[in-house]
């Protein structure tokens, strides 16, 4: 298990969450009860519902059969077997199970047909955890096919590792903006940036989705009602707390509790289960030299980049964008030269609220969406601008970036479930050799 | 509607073996942000450092189950190690950052398939405990007790040692903060540059609170797996020091009674709420002029959307805690 | 006008001081602090660019200068706080440069802020018996075994019920130092600095803040420092109480030091009015008092 994960795997890791969730939609899972904004009626009974597939890549794009007779069973944690059924024709079953707990899925892969095997032997079983059985049906796909990475050479490898990190870093970049410019302006570290991420996610579900209004409309629409939920969490919350003189500890612990509920206003809402957005969904790989990439993703990622330079060009030239500059450098100062200093924090929740909800939808769109997207992206977020600088906002570019592009790459040797440990890592190294960080100012050390 | 039943669930949780592994893990967490001013975020690596100090001697050290707590201890160590030497010369928010990273991290270590011999995977480890089970008076199947009290052996071989350790616990750090260190930590949580001033080593000081703070903790790993009889991965998440985080804060911060006070209520709170909500949705989704309100599968994050609402409003509040008085509050110059 | 010498020690000072040419960079017959090219800059703006400057022992030296002129910025420097970009310093011998500020007050040297730190959520007696040195009790070791540390305990306690009469707070003794006036906390600070027993003093700013009627009483507090032979150093725009207390005054401008000399000399000195009025705009010390 210690060679790095193949282009194959790689493949079948991004596109698992596309075959769940085309698979749900095919059940229609997406009951219309949620568009009307109710809570998804309730089946009458809790199931696993496992799917084997025959994965090949044709052209890059991965193409899939299902496995029909394979025996899957489900356990308790201690072992305790709990059902076990055998894929039909669509290569699916549906095991019901007696109450929310915590299974174990395994496939037998001895009922596999003859020269059939998982492409990654470790996957051959998955643990359902009890907290995530928020839905009453869990979905779980088990691919098999060739393990071995066919015609990617190590240098097509590592070409297609650097696009994707640098598509998952102008994501990281500008959902960091507004964190590291709260920080520099008011002094928070807001521990619920992450959920202000989700919420894009989240608002472009409902209106793409529910309300089937096209991205290209749903999408701006999102990205102002971002900026709006900013303005009224400091409106609301964080303007009163310092007016009233609460600390800024005091403040970053109401940001955890401002995170847990949120996240789980989302559960509630939304469910345990990462879902589909309709626009784009169905995506055929360009080959780009040794790269890989859907029309989608380089999209998303041009447009991630336009909007990151526009947000260099407006800090660095409009008059208001150094305003922000000169407030997130030094508070006082920028208010004794007459700077309406509220008017600037208003303007870094509203722009950081939008970015995070931007970086949602992309981040939706390339993954999925889901109630923990942001909170899973808010560690590389601090790593990022710990990385530019906490408080500068070209230095959350730079180091939102910098992160991302570490972090695929490191996974050419990390194993992929410890993706994230290379972010912990600059993280610690930024802080012991260069606290300040790349563009921070430098601080006075104890 | 059963009243008899969620009110004996809630009292049941009040003293129940959730409220000890909080109230110790609450009491490591005070001396480290209620009395230092330490932002621990990270504290449910220190727990799963006792845990799987414990379940390590029998998944991949196979030594004596005694081994755990030495291991353990060392693991606290180190990980404080890792994460108070870059952040605590820093501004405080940079422990939080990189506490709740590490503790991420550490989690998704332990669960990995790669490191799978050593910490079980995410299956966890579970045969372990049998020579501390073997120690108990108790008949694991028998009930013991008065209704409410009513608890089974198994359950009462964690729950009294459980609560004799709080005890010890508390006593601990109650003398340990009517020192003159207690004293050095307190002013450290107001202003450091002031207690450098006098010529203390304000690094050498948090760093023993963190690890103080740590090792405590860490006993709550040590008596929550004992009590599961097995260590699994994601027990320990990061939402797990935010619950404890509040259990504190509704005991009030800085005061040895506050986090286990904090912790009792917290459990009887959740467990009322929770059954409650059940209780309302067990036939079927509650319905109010026809919309459904809540169904059983939502209780859990209606649950948890009133911890995180409650930790806002405790800290806005009632910083002091639910009881608290208010007089050395009042006196923050911030 | 200044002040007549009020003891031996203070005609001492005086004395010595009396022979020394007050000119920038003086050199003083018994030089508690010795300091050399001292330089600190923050990103392009030079804070602190001081060639050489120099203490008197047992003396109450002043060091003024308009605002911005770097003498909080030096005081950081000297008291370990900050870290200069150049230069070396001195106290009683002790090449100071690089030691930790933590480990000063060991030394002898311990120092106030200029934006009081008493510590609110502590009482004043513990804010007190928080600045003695070598306790056995602050070892988490021996802080769980109280009869390791209770009678040196008792014996910090007596020392600083001792200091609060003397400063006139011993009625305060129990309260939250949070209830002090801005007056009562800059006395606090300066009687909590004292318990670690120090050879000099380094004040920023005793006077901001406090109201008149204390002011005086803080005067003579800091001149019975220097009775109890001590060395004070302190950072100050109270020119009334400049004139009042000091011995010899050390003027910065611009990150430089651009005047010494005792009270009376210095405030007939062009360089210093100008760089006042420059600055200052018509605040300036009063030419001739």
């Amino acid at each position: 298990m210690s060679r790095p994960p193949t282009r194959a795997a790689r493949l079948a890791a991004r596109a698992l969450p596309l075959a769940v969730a085309a698979g749900a939609a095919l059940l229609g899972a997406v009951s219309p009860a949620r568009a009307a904004g109710a809570p998804e009626a309730s089946d009458s009974e809790l199931a696993i519902v496992a799917s084997v597939q025959h994965q090949e890549l044709v052209g890059g794009a991965p193409v899939r059969e299902p496995i029909a007779g394979a025996r899957v069973i489900v356990t308790l944690e201690a072992g305790t077997p709990v059902a076990e059924g055998v894929t039909g024709a669509d290569g699916t079953v549906r095991i019901p199970v007696p109450e929310k707990a915590t299974y174990v899925v395994t496939l037998d892969q001895s009922s596999l047909p003859e020269g059939e095997a998982l492409i990654d032997a470790a996957k051959g079983s998955v643990t359902i955890l009890q907290d995530l059985f928020s839905t009453n049906e869990k979905r779980v796909v088990f691919f098999t096919g060739e393990a071995s990475g066919r015609g990617a050479s190590e240098f097509e490898r590592i070409m297609q590792r650097l696009a994707d990190g640098m598509r998952l870093g102008l994501i990281i970049a500008m959902c960091s903006v507004g964190l590291s410019l709260v920080f520099g302006t008011t002094g928070l570290t807001n521990f619920a940036h992450g959920e202000m991420v989700t919420f894009g996610g989240m608002i472009a579900f409902l209106l793409n989705v529910m309300l089937e209004i096209p991205l290209v409309i749903s999408g701006p629409i999102t990205i102002v009602a971002g900026g709006a939920f900013g303005l009224l969490l400091n409106w609301g919350i964080f303007a009163r707390l310092s007016r009233r003189g609460i600390g800024l500890v005091s403040q970053l612990v109401v940001t955890v509790g401002l995170s847990i509920m949120l996240r789980n206003v989302y559960l509630f809402q939304f469910g345990g289960r990462t879902k589909q957005l309709s626009d784009y969904s169905k995506q055929i790989n360009l080959e780009i030299g040794p790269i890989g990439i859907t029309p989608r993703d380089l999209t998303t990622s041009i447009l991630s980049l336009l909007i990151l330079l526009g947000v260099a060009g407006f800090l660095q030239y409009s008059r208001t964008g150094k305003a922000v500059r000169a407030v997130s450098d030094n508070v006082n100062l920028a208010s004794a030269t007459g700077i309406d200093t509220q008017r600037i924090v208003r303007i870094v929740w509203f722009a950081g609220g939008a970015l995070a909800a931007t970086g949602g939808i992309f981040r939706g769109l390339d993954e999925q969406v889901g109630f923990q997207m942001g909170s899973d992206l808010l560690f590389l977020m601090f790593a990022g601008i710990t990385l530019g600088g906490l408080g500068s906002a070209y230095g959350a570019l730079i180091g939102g970036f910098a992160v991302g592009v570490f972090v695929e790459m490191a996974s050419l040797v990390v194993p992929t479930e410890l993706k994230n440990a290379p972010a912990l890592f600059i993280l610690i190294v930024v802080l012991i050799v260069r606290p300040q960080g790349i563009l921070g100012k430098s601080q006075r050390v104890g | 509607m059963d009243w008899g039943s969620i009110l004996g669930n809630a009292i049941r949780a009040f003293v129940g073996t959730d409220a000890v592994y909080f109230a110790l893990a609450a009491i490591g967490l005070n001396v480290q942000f209620g009395y230092t001013g330490l932002l621990n975020f990270g504290q449910a690596a220190f727990m799963a450092c006792g845990a799987y100090g414990l379940g390590m001697t029998a998944q991949y050290f196979g030594i004596s189950f005694w081994w755990g707590l030495p291991i353990g201890l060392l693991y606290v160590v180190v990980l404080g190690l890792i994460v108070g030497i870059p952040t605590l010369r820093l501004r405080a928010d940079y422990l939080a950052i990189v506490t709740i990273a590490t503790a991420e991290i550490v989690r998704l270590v332990v669960r990995s398939v790669r490191f799978k011999e050593y910490f079980g995977g995410s299956d966890g480890i579970n045969q372990f405990s049998q020579a501390y089970r073997d120690l108990s008076p108790f008949e694991p199947g028998a009930t013991y007790g008065i209704t409410p009290f009513r608890f089974t052996g198994y359950t009462l071989s964690t729950l009294l040692p459980g609560w004799i350790l709080v005890a010890i616990v508390s006593a601990f750090v109650w003398s340990l903060m009517r020192s003159p260190w207690g004293r050095v930590v307190k002013a450290i949580r107001e202003d450091e540059d002031a207690v450098r001033s006098l010529g203390k080593n304000v690094y050498t000081y948090k760093m023993q609170s963190l690890i103080i703070g740590g090792v405590i903790g860490m006993l709550s790993g040590v008596v929550f797996s004992l009590d599961r009889g097995s260590v699994q991965p994601d027990n320990y998440s990061r939402d797990v020091t935010f619950y404890v985080l509040t259990a504190l804060v509704l005991g009030g911060i800085a005061k040895v009674s506050g986090s286990v006070v904090g912790s009792m209520l917290f459990w009887f709170i959740f467990v009322f709420v929770d059954n409650f909500m059940r209780e309302l949705t067990a036939d079927g989704p509650l319905k109010v002029g026809g919309v459904t309100v809540i169904e059983s599968t939502q209780v859990g994050p209606v649950a948890y959307m009133l911890v995180g609402l409650g930790l806002m409003l405790l800290m806005v509040l009632r910083p002091q805690g639910l009881f608290g008085n208010k007089k050395e509050m009042a006196l923050d110059a911030r | 006008m200044p002040a007549e010498p009020t003891s031996e020690t203070a005609r001492a000072a005086r004395a010595a001081l009396a022979t020394v040419a007050p000119e920038p960079g003086a050199r003083e017959p018994d030089p508690i602090l010795v300091a050399n090219g001292v330089r600190r800059a923050f990103g392009g703006v030079v804070a602190v660019d001081v060639a050489h400057v120099e203490v008197q022992r047992g003396s109450i030296t002043a060091l003024i200068g308009p605002n911005g002129a770097g003498k909080t910025t030096l005081f950081n420097l000297l008291s370990g706080f900050d870290t200069p970009d150049v230069g070396e310093w001195r106290f009683d011998g002790h090449n100071m440069s690089r030691v930790a500020p933590h480990r000063t007050p060991a030394m002898g040297m311990v120092r106030t802020f200029q934006l009081t730190k008493s510590l609110t959520k502590l009482p004043v007696i513990e804010n007190m018996k928080l600045g003695a040195m070598h306790q056995r009790g602050e070892r988490w070791w021996n802080a769980l075994i109280p009869p390791l540390w209770r009678r040196q305990e008792r014996a910090i306690e007596e020392r600083a019920d001792a200091l609060l009469r003397r400063f006139r707070m011993d009625h305060m003794r129990d309260e939250y130092a949070g209830t002090l006036s801005g007056g009562q906390r800059k006395l606090l600070e300066m009687a909590r600095a004292l318990m670690t027993e120090p050879r000099l003093v380094m004040l920023d700013e005793p006077m901001a803040g406090v109201n008149p009627a204390l002011k005086q009483s803080l005067n003579d507090h800091i001149r019975s420092l220097r009775d109890d032979g001590m060395t004070v150093l302190f950072v100050e725009h109270d020119m009334d109480m400049v004139h009042d207390v000091s011995d010899w005054v050390i003027v910065m401008a611009e990150g430089a030091v651009i005047a010494e000399g005792t009270p009376e000399q210095i405030s007939s000195n062009p360089a210093v009015i100008e760089a006042y009025l420059g600055v200052h705009q018509g605040k300036a010390m009063t030419a001739d008092r």
